[in-house]
């Protein structure tokens, strides 16, 4: 059992802070569902603008910033490599342990993640915080800088851990590991 | 006698023509023509040839006859000779096929009897099996199960002698049609036969070929699947007891195989074990198969499919063990021994209960517990104080809910074993084991409810599951205390904000107890809810929703008795709200509300219908039609009635309810309605104070109606909606009555009133076209109109709108008579193909094809309407050749109506239909694609999407044009709204998956690159499907498993 925690605390997935479930139990009430007055089904009249739904969600000109939350979804429902759980049900990631600095009047915007590991000498400390990286990295838009950590005090060499993620170079030789990819492959399958 | 020489000669060339020859000397022996015995010495000289082949068929002749024997043919001594002879032909191995055909045949025989079974039997075990062919080990076998049929004491009187030479006849059988056979043999063998002194040598003829891993070959001609042979194999396993000493150290060992389908069989086969070896048995191996199946529960997460074969093995296990015990197990039973482990292990890992083993070990305890009622019940007495305590410890919420959740599982059980209130079946003999501590879980879970923070939400939505689940175990609360559950959750669906997901497991758990106790529902939450109705939309308090309300009310109106509570006490709402001076959202909710409940089916008679129409229809056309010919302040706060909103909302309930009236009310409310609404005669309907003023004033089908009589036209729209197509509609000449909608539909400038008319002419057109000469009117209407829209194309006027409605008029009447199957209408509809060319017109054209193809309310079988199958794709093959043709020839600013109306077409056709055209399609898509409007590219964009995951081969071709152009309106916002540059996102994302990876990956890099900037798409939508989509390009070059 080196290394590795055999029976973690595990959260609720109903319970994970989200805004995807908000937004796919968008509840009509069935009292107004189908029920689409029938003068309102012209097909000679464009768009049935008023009827469907003419919410904010189609307006470009409110623009819906990236932030915490978006982060969050992004990288919560990666796998962790040793159980079959996500990074959120494992409280590996937590959203109050994520930062984003996004000025749009600067050139360059900021993401800040911090990792717990379920235990302080988790082998795997590595690969997780490997596989956010390359999560953010093909997810979001170039003009951010991440900065993907261990949180501090959580593991016993959470420096040395740092120290790795954060180098450029370590990084890339890493991400050319095929072994290493592999599993960090596996990790990103369940991301939703 | 030439027979055996021509049958032998035939047999290879002609097979039908040697069975005619064996059927005739059959039937020569029975008519006595004929001896057997000359039969068999004529095949002498063939029985010594030299050539093999020919000593087989002669025997196969011999063979052939006796198949066509009658049973009763033979005599004892004839048997005997024929047995012992064809027996001494098994020493001829050539025959050995030939000859067990014969034996088959010939054990069929009625004065076939032991004596010959035994030497059959004995005569047979001798063969070398193995080294013939499958299809002759077939045929042995065949003989060895018809022996094993017919003849099952002989053979069970040769005791070891039978079963030796058995085993080892088929040792090393592969063939599965074989093993189907010799699993079946054995099965007899296994539960009828003396074996115990052979169980080491069927066990090694049985397990040897555990576990299946046999694939059929794709042209399998017998059709058996692996399932077949493991479950075959999996009772021969289960079948005696005497294999437990054997099988399960075995089956232990292979549970740590890789193979998630063998340790699946593994588990299967042990719980088939457990269930059939009885309860001495199990008990001695009970420890050790715990031992090793908690492992396949406790190691993995919900949901496993291992999981749920290895609990079934641990429950199958307790099933067994409870075998003949009616109350509670003392210490030292076998149950309460196993069980106690199980508890003993399952309580150390619940101590903390949100650790990741604490669930399965709640899933051990319950699923065990649903074995029996005395197992329930010992598992219910051993955990429930420690449960309790480790609630009593929790400090955290969390973990309190996470033990609940335990205990809700125990809940589940105990209501799998006692059942819940009213069941037919009997009642346990034993005493609920959860009564005991009925008040301590009422008071954690009401507390857990009622008492948390509504942040909780977790917390609280495992009370609720928790408490509901309490109430429907059959006698376990008292009526008191669900009673104040149904409270609870009376408050909990009506709490302001919050996420609906409790709100709505409230109601359900509401539904679940107005199942078991309905009274309670209508004495406690029908009041209830009715109180926080305000009275009128200016009460509206933002605290109380009456949206929400009515929609509680609604779902909990399904039950019949419920439903008519409920109908009286919203249509007194109703008034109420009207007096309080209403906007048209208050009362058209409540109405809504009612038409929620009648959409929904609910279970009523034909009586209710009646009842229905009497209580709803009439009074509402009352309120709705008397204010517009009544001026006194009396009927002013009811005008709202007329608004469209509500006037919709009515005409739905008209609807509904006059639909499912029998012919003969309809035929009176037809008429009644006709009166009313086109003669103007007095009807009953309306109070006797108005029916006169109502008959005089009240004129909706003129030029000069007001608005408020001109909307009310859509209520006798609904109303004709609803009824049968053979009542007539008396004293009306349809075509007039058409003719004059068609000049109020062209005529008025309000839309709903424009449309009520329209889908009236439809359904006209539809249903009453019956008279001699109607069709022929019909025309010449439709004709006129055509004419002038025709009149005004020529290119030089301007574009009239008089003119476009009467081509939207034209194509409703179109769409009316297609459908039922019409020749004129396909008439029309190659007349508006041509006017898509037309700059004018041609756009009105263009969207009447959603018309022609498109589903409304009206026209539909519900509503009676004649609808012929197969008209879409009649419309299809008829109209997409001329539209790509029209295409082809259009000039750049008529192109446009082209695609509109292929989108159209393609958006209501089966994608099957479409499927096969699509190569011709293709290009004209592409097209659409650079098209400004986004419903044309919203609907090009599905239609993509269909065939890139249906039929991926007819796109393969135009990959660098398709990605070019989706990519661009995922990027160009300007033009593309958000839905449409998700959508193109979607379709963009089937492409890895769908096609073959080598025709992708040259695009792969400009894919990537470009949804780069998607990324950063102002919509969070859009993004999220930029993510998804560039995430599924990204994995393309991973090898595929």
């Amino acid at each position: 059992m080196d290394g590795k925690n055999a029976n973690p605390t595990i959260l609720n997935a109903s319970d994970l802070p989200t805004r995807r479930q908000a937004q796919r139990k968008k509840v009509v009430s069935p009292l107004a569902s189908g029920l689409v007055p029938a003068y309102a089904q012209d097909p000679f009249v464009g768009n049935k603008v008023e009827f469907s739904d003419s919410d904010e969600s189609e307006d470009d000109s409110v623009v819906e910033p990236i932030d915490e939350q978006e982060i969050y979804d992004l990288i919560a429902t990666i796998s962790d490599p040793e159980h079959p759980l996500t990074l959120g049900e494992l409280a590996v990631v937590n959203l109050h342990h994520i930062k984003v600095t996004d000025d749009p009047s600067t050139i360059i915007s900021n993401v800040l993640v911090e990792l717990t590991p379920t235990i302080n000498h988790c082998s795997l400390a590595t690969v997780i915080g490997l596989g956010v990286r390359v999560r953010l990295e093909q997810a979001l838009p170039p003009r951010f800088r991440f900065d993907v950590r261990i949180r501090e005090g959580t593991h016993a060499t959470g420096d040395q851990v740092n120290k790795q993620l954060n180098d450029k170079e370590r990084v890339a030789s890493a991400l050319e590991n095929e072994t290493l990819m592999g599993v960090v492959g596996k990790m990103l399958e369940t991301c939703k | 006698m030439l027979s055996p020489r021509l049958y032998i000669l035939n047999v290879d060339k002609d097979p039908a023509e040697a069975s005619r020859i064996s059927k005739e000397s059959a039937k020569q022996i029975q008519d006595k023509e004929l001896k057997l015995l000359d039969l068999v010495q004529s095949l002498g000289g063939y029985l010594t040839d030299d050539d093999k082949t020919t000593r087989a068929k002669a025997i196969g002749y011999l063979s052939s006859v006796l198949g066509y024997l009658d049973p009763k043919a033979l005599s004892r001594q004839q048997v005997a000779v024929i047995a012992q002879f064809l027996c001494d032909r098994l020493e001829d191995e050539t025959g050995l096929k030939e000859t067990s055909r014969g034996l088959f045949a010939l054990q069929k025989s009625s004065r076939f009897g032991k004596e010959e079974a035994t030497l059959v039997s004995s005569a047979i075990c001798k063969v070398d099996l193995q080294k013939h062919p499958q299809g002759t080990r077939f045929v042995v076998l065949t003989l060895i199960d018809g022996l094993m049929a017919n003849q099952r004491d002989a053979l069970k009187a040769m005791g070891g002698k039978f079963i030796t030479g058995f085993t080892e006849l088929v040792g090393g059988e592969k063939d599965p049609r074989n093993l189907m056979i010799v699993f079946s043999i054995v099965k007899v063998i296994l539960v009828e036969f003396d074996i115990v002194q052979h169980i080491e040598i069927l066990f090694d003829v049985v397990y040897c070929y555990f576990p299946i891993t046999f694939k059929p070959p794709p042209d399998d001609p017998y059709g058996i699947t692996a399932q077949d042979l493991k479950f075959r194999l999996r009772e021969c396993i289960a079948s005696t007891k005497y294999f437990a000493g054997h099988v399960f150290p075995q089956l232990i060992e292979k549970l740590d195989s890789t193979s998630l389908s063998v340790k699946k069989d593994v588990l299967q086969t042990i719980t088939a074990c457990a269930l059939s070896y009885g309860p001495q048995t199990i008990s001695t191996h009970s420890t050790q198969l715990w031992d090793a199946v908690k492992f396949e529960v406790l190691n993995t997460t919900e949901e496993d499919e291992l999981a749920t074969e290895a609990l079934s093995a641990i429950r199958a296990i307790a099933e067994t063990l409870s075998f003949g015990l009616k109350s509670s197990p003392p210490a030292t039973s076998p149950l309460a021994r196993y069980l106690s482990g199980i508890i003993k292990e399952c309580l150390k890992l619940l101590q903390e209960p949100q650790q990741k083993q604490a669930k399965p070990a709640g899933k051990i305890l319950s699923k065990s517990a649903t074995a029996s009622a005395v197992a329930l019940s010992f598992i219910v007495e051993k955990t429930m104080p420690a449960l309790l305590l480790i609630h009593g410890d929790a400090d955290d919420l969390a973990k309190q809910r996470a033990l609940m959740e335990i205990l809700n599982l125990l809940f589940q059980s105990t209501l799998e074993i006692f059942g819940t209130w009213g069941d037919i079946t009997a009642e346990q003999v034993l005493s609920n084991p959860l009564t005991e501590y009925t008040d301590k879980l009422f008071e954690i879970y009401s507390q857990a409810l009622m008492g948390s923070s509504r942040e909780e939400m977790s917390l609280r939505i495992t009370a609720l599951k928790g408490l509901v689940l309490l109430c429907r175990i059959r006698k376990l609360f008292q009526e008191n205390e669900i009673g104040m559950v149904v409270q609870y959750l009376d408050q909990v669906s009506l709490e302001v904000g919050g996420k609906g997901e409790i709100k709505e497991l409230a109601l359900q758990g509401l539904k679940d107890i107005s199942k078991i106790k309905p009274n309670l529902i209508m004495d406690i939450t029908f009041p209830a809810f009715m109180a926080q109705l305000p009275d009128s939309e200016n009460e509206v308090n933002p605290s109380k929703p009456y949206t929400a309300t009515l929609e509680a009310l609604a779902k909990l109106s399904l039950g019949r008795s419920v439903f008519q509570v409920l109908l009286t006490r919203l249509l007194n709402k109703l008034d109420v709200v009207l007096r309080g001076k209403s906007g048209p959202m208050y009362p058209r909710a409540i109405l809504s509300t009612l038409l929620y409940v009648l959409q929904k089916k609910p279970e009523s008679s034909q009586e209710d219908v009646k009842t229905y129409f009497a209580r709803l229809v009439i009074p509402l056309l009352g309120k709705t039609i008397i204010p517009t010919t009544d001026d006194s302040s009396e009927f002013e706060d009811f005008r709202i009635m007329t608004d469209d909103s509500i006037l919709d909302v009515t005409g739905r309930l008209f609807n509904i309810i006059i639909r499912s009236l029998g012919f003969e009310e309809q035929i009176i409310v037809s008429r009644q309605l006709i009166d009313i609404f086109v003669l103007g005669i007095p009807s009953e309907y309306i109070p006797k104070t108005h029916a006169e003023i109502v008959a005089r004033d009240f004129k909706p089908l003129q030029q000069t109606a007001n608005k408020e009589q001109a909307g009310c036209t859509i209520l006798l729209t609904y109303a004709l909606a609803g009824l049968r197509r053979e009542v007539v509609l008396t004293a009306l000449s349809i075509p007039e009555l058409i003719q004059q909608n068609v000049e109020l539909a062209t005529r008025t400038s309000h839309s709903a009133q424009r449309m009520a008319h329209v889908y009236l002419i439809a359904l006209l057109a539809n249903k009453w076209m019956k008279k001699p000469g109607d069709s022929d009117l019909l025309q010449k209407i439709t004709a006129d109109l055509l004419e002038s829209v025709f009149n005004s194309m020529s290119g030089v006027q301007e574009y009239d709108n008089l003119v476009g409605q009467k081509l939207q008029t034209v194509l409703w009447i179109t769409k009316a008579i297609v459908v039922r199957g019409d020749r004129y209408g396909m008439e029309i509809t190659e007349r508006i193909v041509g006017l898509l060319g037309d700059k004018n017109y041609g756009p009105t054209a263009g969207k009447g094809f959603a018309v022609l193809l498109g589903d409304d309310e009206f026209i539909t079988k519900g509503n009676y309407a004649i609808i012929r199958p197969l008209t879409k794709q009649k419309i299809f093959t008829f109209c997409v050749p001329k539209i790509v043709e029209g295409f082809r020839a259009a000039d750049s600013t008529t192109k446009p109506n082209y695609l509109v109306a292929l989108s159209n077409i393609l958006r209501n056709v089966p994608s099957a239909v479409i499927l096969p055209e699509l190569g011709r399609l293709l290009p004209l898509l592409l097209q659409s694609l650079d098209l400004p409007d986004p419903n044309v590219k919203s609907a090009t964009i599905e239609t993509l999407l269909i065939t890139v995951t249906e039929s991926a081969d007819a796109v393969k071709e135009h990959i660098s044009s398709l990605s070019a152009r989706l990519l661009n309106a995922c990027m160009n916002r300007e033009e593309n709204p958000p839905r449409i540059r998700s959508a193109a996102l979607r379709c963009l994302r089937i492409f890895p998956g769908a096609v073959r990876t080598d025709l992708l990956l040259p695009y792969r890099r400009q894919v990537i690159r470009s949804l780069m900037t998607v990324l950063d798409d102002p919509k969070r939508n859009v993004r999220k499907e930029a993510v998804d989509c560039r995430a599924k390009w990204y994995s393309l070059d991973e090898p595929e498993d």
